[in-house]
């Protein structure tokens, strides 16, 4: 069964991520922020991340930036779920290694699908 | 909250102190309604999710109990899981609304600073205590809960 690390600092949101994707039959692991996620993404392998952007200790980007730093997650699929749609955030994204840029709300069956096509 | 300073207010205000102060205890009221704002959205998502939830391991539980019992699986069911995973779009208001209220809310608290900054001068210790300004534009532009765009690079 595929990991999923889905990190987001609104718990409402973790909730209905996971209440997602794990009725789509992923085994999915919650972070609070960018930090806790880094710290969670070290100690054991994921197949994906899904990440918000704005949060607090560590944002999106910044935790994409770490993560692809290190040749563990030199490949793994990293998501960017967030609220934000500029195109200069998307840039950014971008520029640190993220996978896609999805903005919120999201549609379950669209998030799935999405994840289907990039999951290693 | 506001106290009349003897030497009335700073060149340049352009607004009377007692003007300043009405329109801060304006600012304040609205700022303290969107706390007030924030606690309801919280507390009605966490019902909200908490019955969705438990309505959902119902619907699972008897999807599970039809499919041993019948050898195949209810489609009335199958359609009720289906409109509980539609719901989750909609259900992610909280986050949205969280955002754009605690940002639109730091923007009136600086507002309000400022004001009082501008009309009554420093604090007594000198300093002009004033909440810090979002730095950028609010991220939450969205105005409806449709599902938003998805583009992978």
């Amino acid at each position: 069964m595929h990991s999923i690390l889905a990190v987001d600092d609104s718990a409402s949101m973790r909730q209905m991520v996971s209440f997602t994707l794990k009725n789509a039959g992923f085994n999915v692991v919650e972070a609070v922020d960018g930090q806790d996620a880094f710290e969670k993404a070290n100690s054991r392998d994921f197949n994906l991340v899904l990440t918000d952007q704005n949060m607090p200790r560590l944002d999106g980007i910044g935790l994409t930036r770490k993560l692809r730093e290190n040749p563990k997650f030199k490949t793994t699929p990293i998501l960017i779920l967030t609220t934000e749609s500029s195109d200069q955030m998307k840039q950014a994204g971008r520029a640190a290694g993220a996978t896609g840029w999805l903005v919120k709300p999201f549609d379950p069956a669209k998030l799935v699908e999405v994840i289907g096509k990039v999951i290693r | 909250m506001l106290a009349q300073q003897d030497s009335g207010p700073p060149e340049g205000a352009g607004m009377s102190l007692l003007a300043a102060a009405d329109l801060q205890d304006h600012l304040l009221v609205a700022s303290n309604d969107l706390e007030r704002l924030q606690r309801l959205l919280s507390d009605a998502c966490d019902s909200l999710m908490g019955h969705f939830y438990a309505a959902s391991g119902e619907l699972r539980t008897l999807l599970h109990g039809a499919a041993v019992q019948a050898g195949a699986e209810q489609p009335q069911l199958h359609r009720a899981m289906e409109h509980m995973a539609g719901a989750i779009t909609a259900m992610q208001f909280q986050d949205l609304a969280s955002q754009l209220v605690d940002h639109t809310n730091r923007r009136l608290r600086n507002c309000a600073d400022r004001l009082a900054s501008q009309a009554m001068g420093d604090d007594e210790d000198g300093e002009a205590v004033i909440g810090e300004a979002p730095l950028r534009p609010n991220p939450v532009i969205q105005d409806e809960m449709d599902a938003g765009s998805v583009e992978l690079f």
